[in-house]
């Protein structure tokens, strides 16, 4: 009784809902579309639990029900643990050194005046994100090959005294896959981040320069936090994202002699799931990835909730 | 005045989004298909329109888009047009939502990956159709016509096999390959075995240690992706007598099959390779180059000495000698590890049937469609498929056909020669025969033939093959009479059925070999044994006994299939 | 007066070394970025039978204009770039005002859905039903063979959605509580106050949308193949390229009975002429989007 004398009156939700219609109205349509397009194909996750095999004119429900068969057979292969420890590997190198450097290099770049050289800079660094893997692949290959430039470069500085064979040491790989990642998608991934800055007030900067602010200290106290939203939103979703590694680079960078780190989850499935023809096994997987997906990214929106004090999501 | 237009144009897109969501703004267009039926006419007197997809993605590039010569010709005589679509990635994935969705092109054609279709039941039985409508289906399969069936559970006949009907083999599919200058700078000495093809690479590396101012590589092997088996694993079978069977090794005595990397020959192989290694011979890259690396070394000349197949190589040595240096281009050998056995690539094998193009149950005509595949089969169409156009392509001479000489340059020469003039884009994977069969009048047809096949050798091969006394590669290999024909054709069409424990543990197989082996031959002779040892536990623990009795299964059962 | 002269002079120093420095590594970056991409023109540029023996940089060895040549051959590509065009200029613009008025939506603290909805929206980037269910849809929605099928299922990045939110989140409340007061309704203050105040963040989505759109093949591929007015310019260059990585049974039977045919171009060369044409027009586009990250401009012209 008390506690409901504190709380302000609860309006009806009819009122409510009549004097948000133009919200609702902007927000209506798309929530229809995502149930339809996202929501309601997840009907093929019953796949997960039948022996499915395409076969036109057999209803869902027609399918062998075979229950958790498909999840055991993924938790009983000891191959499974391999691939889980390489994708959350390279995923949190990916992470722990992809993610920040967009950062900086945006926060460089704004503090570049010359606006030309600011383009220039700008235009050759996106390049790389449109050109496909295949072909990143192949210019890391010969990069880092017995011959390529880079033995080169440390042979001429004696750092080494013979051409390392960097794709055939299989704790080397990961770094590799890394570095292809970051060197393809840093001038992309950089500019939301830009995009962001631009977005500060600029007499902030003209304030704290009269203060006698130096450069650093502008750009810790003004930038960062500036973009701060920015950052964490994308921070927490990345991390929802981190057991969908993809698969490409491993694939096109792979041997067998590093084949032991290469083999990330969606490497996996596709060999193990689509290209066998185990729908179900492959839908399983799907599932698998989802949960484990959801529970990262709540795990990191509590803990940025915390932090910063709003949730992302 | 503003306010409301805006809420007007904000309400009008959520109608529109609404609107399209739910009727899907259609633009679909209906694909004209007449029904009719002209009889007992082979040839349609209307127009009919033939939708084929083909999951062969490396033909899209060379189709015509059924605007060539041929194409029109094709419509001409029968009224049919052909919609041709390909694969693109993974064939696997559009068959999947074929299938699930049972909506397919009229035909289809779907390489290795058939039982998506079939299981599905997206192909309809030929058997009845081809009996009362395909005599020319029938006369060009003949006894072949039971290899098509399906399998023993199905003994149907899903699609027509492929054209390789009749065929008889020219040329050596795999070997060991040398330089040919580094066997005129030796003199061209009889290489049989391969301790002379070490010992040959030896004496030249040591002569020469770069060529063109790189390091030269005694011998490179490929071991990228599935490549691993043309160039790493399948030479431990050619050189200890064994036939391409693909994974397998036929054992007569036994009279049944085994993973062929069980058999304590291949050890003895790979301790060979292992060996090789260790004395500098073997291209440290092996098992880490990808296929374009390997092709670049190749085509600069440096590599001399592969164990290969020749159409793995074949686009890397035609750079070379389009870069002249022919010298550096290879000579194909049938090593063995001693002399105690016979390099089997020419084993005869039968028509093996394979794939082909299937009718599908979309197909609102299958009898018109079969009559269209069944005029495929008449030698109207098989010459037009392979030699084009009586007077614009090709002559009659002497009662032999010949290609007139732009089109004989044009198709040495020409990278899109089929798709300009047609000829060649149905030479696959539509019924036909294969390269060597004869017509009725003792003639030829498909271009390819022996004389044809050395009018390509390049002057260094001449050099070589005459240096050896003979004209073509073949000659220096086992011929077939060697050989018993076998009943089941060749062991690696025959296909394991997709959702079976087998196909598992045949990628675990996979994944262990491509692990073991390149680790073996890399390390210390000393380790050799041990490190074999551990391969082949790995395999029996994940089930190779298994899976070796599921395929005699499949084999007997193929071997009874074909036999009716 | 000679000790702030000093302190000044030294901070310019300190300034210029900084400035240096990070140009350098810029330069560097700048260097070591651009690479892969002139490497992909220099092929493309370079005749086939030459490439293979690898070795090319940033220039070519052999220049020839072949592989173009090759790319170009089929006129379907003028349709296929028309399409791609509409798709692409559609496909931002719905892609950009969708997201708009969806993160607007999910700034309002005050909105009552608020959460629900948000969460909705987040949950459908980490779940998926499958390309098979998803491909039943589409066929039952009846959007097999039609243009609306490129625009409509992929509408909203709903990671953008976020993006965007967190921008309006930093933006300075005090400017929509003015609208507010000054008697504007929620769909006013979107478009007076919220929408200019993001230009930076909608050039980016709007070039995010715009890539994704123009770079997509799979859902023609999947969906229009078979009818060729429908065509995309991605697909069309796809089919170009020889996959001989997948099927690898099917094509060694070919590959053994056609030994013989004359080999079309080299795929390395096809891959980068491709990469090339398909790249080009972003370039092309770029730099009017660029403008919108220049600093200070759009808050700048809202103040007044």
């Amino acid at each position: 009784m008390d506690g409901q004398k504190l709380k302000p009156d609860k309006k009806p939700l009819i009122k409510i809902i009549i004097k948000q219609r133009y919200l609702i109205l902007m927000v209506l349509p798309f929530i229809i579309w995502a149930v339809i397009f996202k929501y309601l194909p997840l009907w093929g996750w019953l796949m997960a639990f039948q022996d499915y095999k395409p076969r036109a004119g057999m209803g869902m429900l027609d399918y062998p029900f075979v229950g958790l068969k498909h999840f055991i057979t993924l938790f009983k292969d000891p191959m499974f643990y391999n691939v889980m420890r390489n994708t959350l590997g390279m995923s949190f190198m990916q992470l722990f050194i992809g993610f920040p450097l967009p950062i900086i290099f945006a926060i460089m770049l704004n503090e570049v005046k010359n606006i030309r050289y600011k383009k220039f800079i700008q235009t050759s660094t996106y390049l790389p994100h449109f050109v496909s893997w295949v072909i990143v692949a192949g210019i890391f290959t010969t990069i880092l090959s017995g011959d390529g430039i880079v033995n080169e470069l440390l042979l001429f500085f004696n750092i080494i005294k013979e051409p390392v064979s960097f794709f055939s040491m299989p704790k080397w790989f990961w770094a590799i896959c890394t570095s292809a990642e970051v060197w393809k998608e840093l001038g992309w991934n950089s500019i939301i981040f830009l995009a962001a800055i631009t977005s500060i007030d600029p007499t902030l900067y003209e304030a704290a320069k009269v203060d006698g602010a130096s450069r650093l200290q502008s750009i810790r106290h003004i930038t960062l936090p500036g973009i701060s939203n920015t950052i964490l939103v994308i921070l927490v979703l990345e991390i929802g994202w981190m057991i969908s590694i993809g698969f490409e680079k491993q694939y096109l960078m792979g041997n067998s002699l590093v084949q032991d780190y290469a083999k990330v989850l969606d490497l996996y499935v596709l060999d193990y799931g689509i290209k066998l023809g185990r729908y179900s096994f492959g839908t399983a997987i799907g599932i698998f990835k989802s949960v484990v997906s959801i529970i990262l990214l709540y795990s990191a929106n509590k803990i940025a909730k915390r932090w910063k004090g709003q949730a992302v999501i | 005045m503003l306010e409301s237009k805006k809420k007007l144009l904000a309400l009008g897109m959520c109608i529109i989004l609404l609107i399209s969501l739910v009727s899907g703004c259609n633009k679909k267009i209906e694909e004209e298909k007449s029904v009719q039926q002209t009889g007992s006419n082979k040839i349609s007197e209307t127009p009919m329109t033939f939708s084929f997809w083909s999951a062969d993605t490396t033909a899209g590039q060379m189709d015509d888009g059924f605007k060539s010569p041929v194409s029109q010709k094709i419509k001409e005589l029968t009224g049919v047009t052909l919609e041709k679509d390909f694969a693109v990635g993974d064939p696997r994935e559009k068959l999947s939502f074929m299938a699930a969705s049972g909506e397919y092109t009229d035909l289809v054609y779907a390489v290795e990956y058939s039982n998506i279709v079939v299981d599905a039941g997206g192909f309809i039985k030929l058997d009845e159709l081809i009996e009362e409508y395909g005599p020319n289906i029938k006369k060009l399969y003949g006894d072949n016509l039971a290899r098509l069936k399906y399998s023993e559970a199905d003994p149907s006949i899903y699609f027509l096999g492929l054209p390789t009907v009749g065929e008889v083999r020219y040329e050596p599919e795999s070997g060991f390959e040398l330089q040919h200058a580094l066997l005129k700078e030796l003199g061209y000495p009889k290489i049989e075995t391969l301790q002379d093809y070490e010992d040959a690479i030896k004496t030249y590396i040591e002569k020469y240690p770069e060529i063109d101012g790189k390091p030269t590589i005694g011998m490179s092997v490929l071991a990228d992706d599935w490549r691993i088996k043309i160039s790493v694993t399948n030479p431990a079978l050619f050189a200890t007598g064994g036939p391409d069977d693909g994974e397998w090794y036929f054992n007569k005595d036994t009279g049944k099959a085994q993973i062929h990397l069980t058999r304590p020959e291949e050890k003895e192989y790979f301790r060979w390779l292992n060996h090789m290694n260790d004395i500098g011979l073997l291209d440290p890259e092996s098992f880490i180059q990808k296929y374009d690396q390997y092709q670049a070394k190749i085509a600069e000349g440096r590599v001399l000495a592969l164990a290969d197949s020749k159409w793995n190589y074949v686009d890397a040595e035609q750079a070379l000698v389009a870069a002249g240096i022919a010298e550096r281009g290879y000579a194909q050998l049938p090593l063995v590890l001693d002399k105690s056995y016979k390099f089997a690539d020419f084993r005869p094998a039968g028509y093996s049937g394979g794939y082909g193009v299937g009718i599908t149950t979309s197909c609102k005509d299958p009898i018109a469609a079969i009559k269209f595949l069944d005029w495929m089969c008449t030698d109207e169409a098989q010459i037009l498929f392979r030699w084009g156009i009586e007077g614009e392509h090709y002559d009659v001479v002497d009662g032999k056909r010949q290609f007139n000489d732009e089109t004989f340059r044009a198709w040495k020469e020409d990278a899109d020669f089929a798709t300009k003039t047609g000829v060649g884009v149905y030479s696959w994977p539509w019924p036909g025969y294969g390269n060597g069969a004869l017509d009725s009048n003792g003639d030829y047809y498909s271009p390819i033939f022996k004389q044809s096949i050395i009018d390509t050798y390049t002057e260094p091969e001449k050099e070589t093959l005459a240096a050896y006394g003979v004209e073509t590669w073949k000659e220096l290999y086992p011929s077939e009479d060697n050989f018993e024909p076998t009943p089941f054709g060749v062991l690696w069409l025959i296909n394991i059925p997709s959702d079976s424990e087998a196909t598992i543990i045949m990628q675990k197989y996979d994944e262990i070999t491509a692990k073991r082996i390149p680790a073996a031959i890399l390390a210390d002779p000393a380790d050799f044994d041990g490190l074999w040892e551990i391969y082949q536990e790995e395999l029996v623990d994940a089930g190779i006994h298994e899976l070796e009795e599921e395929f005699n299964k499949l084999i007997e059962g193929k071997t009874k299939l074909w036999s009716n | 007066m000679l000790f702030r002269k000093g302190h000044r002079r030294k901070i310019r120093l300190k300034t210029r070394i900084m400035d240096g420095l990070i140009m350098l590594i810029l330069l560097l970056i700048v260097i070591v970025t651009i690479y892969p991409f002139l490497n992909v023109l220099a092929i493309s540029l370079n005749d086939a039978n030459d490439t293979i023996k690898g070795g090319i940089h940033i220039f070519p060895r052999v220049f020839t204009l072949r592989n173009y040549k090759e790319v170009f051959k089929d006129p379907i590509l003028i349709t296929a770039f028309i399409n791609s065009v509409i798709r692409t200029v559609l496909g931002a613009g719905f892609g950009i005002i969708s997201t708009m008025m969806v993160a607007y939506v999910l700034s309002r603290r005050d909105f009552f859905a608020r959460k629900f909805i948000a969460n909705l929206f987040a949950i459908t980037m980490y779940i998926s039903g499958g390309m098979i269910p998803e491909f039943l849809l589409i066929k039952q929605l009846g959007m097999i063979n039609s243009f609306s099928v490129y625009i409509v299922p992929g509408i909203l990045g709903i990671y953008y959605i976020y993006i965007v939110r967190s921008f309006i989140d930093g933006l300075p409340s005090a400017l929509q509580e003015a609208a507010c007061i000054d008697g504007a309704n929620d769909i006013q203050i979107f478009t007076r106050v919220i929408l200019p105040l993001c230009k930076p963040v909608m050039a980016t989505i709007g070039l995010y949308y715009a890539v994704s759109h123009w770079n997509s093949w799979f859902d023609t591929y999947l969906f229009n193949s078979g009818e060729s007015s429908l065509t995309t310019l991605q697909y069309e260059l796809m089919k170009v390229l020889n996959n001989s990585n997948t099927a690898a049974a099917g094509h060694m039977l070919k590959m053994k009975q056609n030994a013989q045919n004359v080999h079309a171009i080299s795929p390395q060369s096809m891959r980068m002429a491709i990469t090339i044409v398909a790249t080009v027009p972003i370039l092309v586009v770029y730099p009017f989007v660029q403008k919108y990250f220049v600093k200070g401009m759009t808050l700048g012209a809202v103040k007044d």
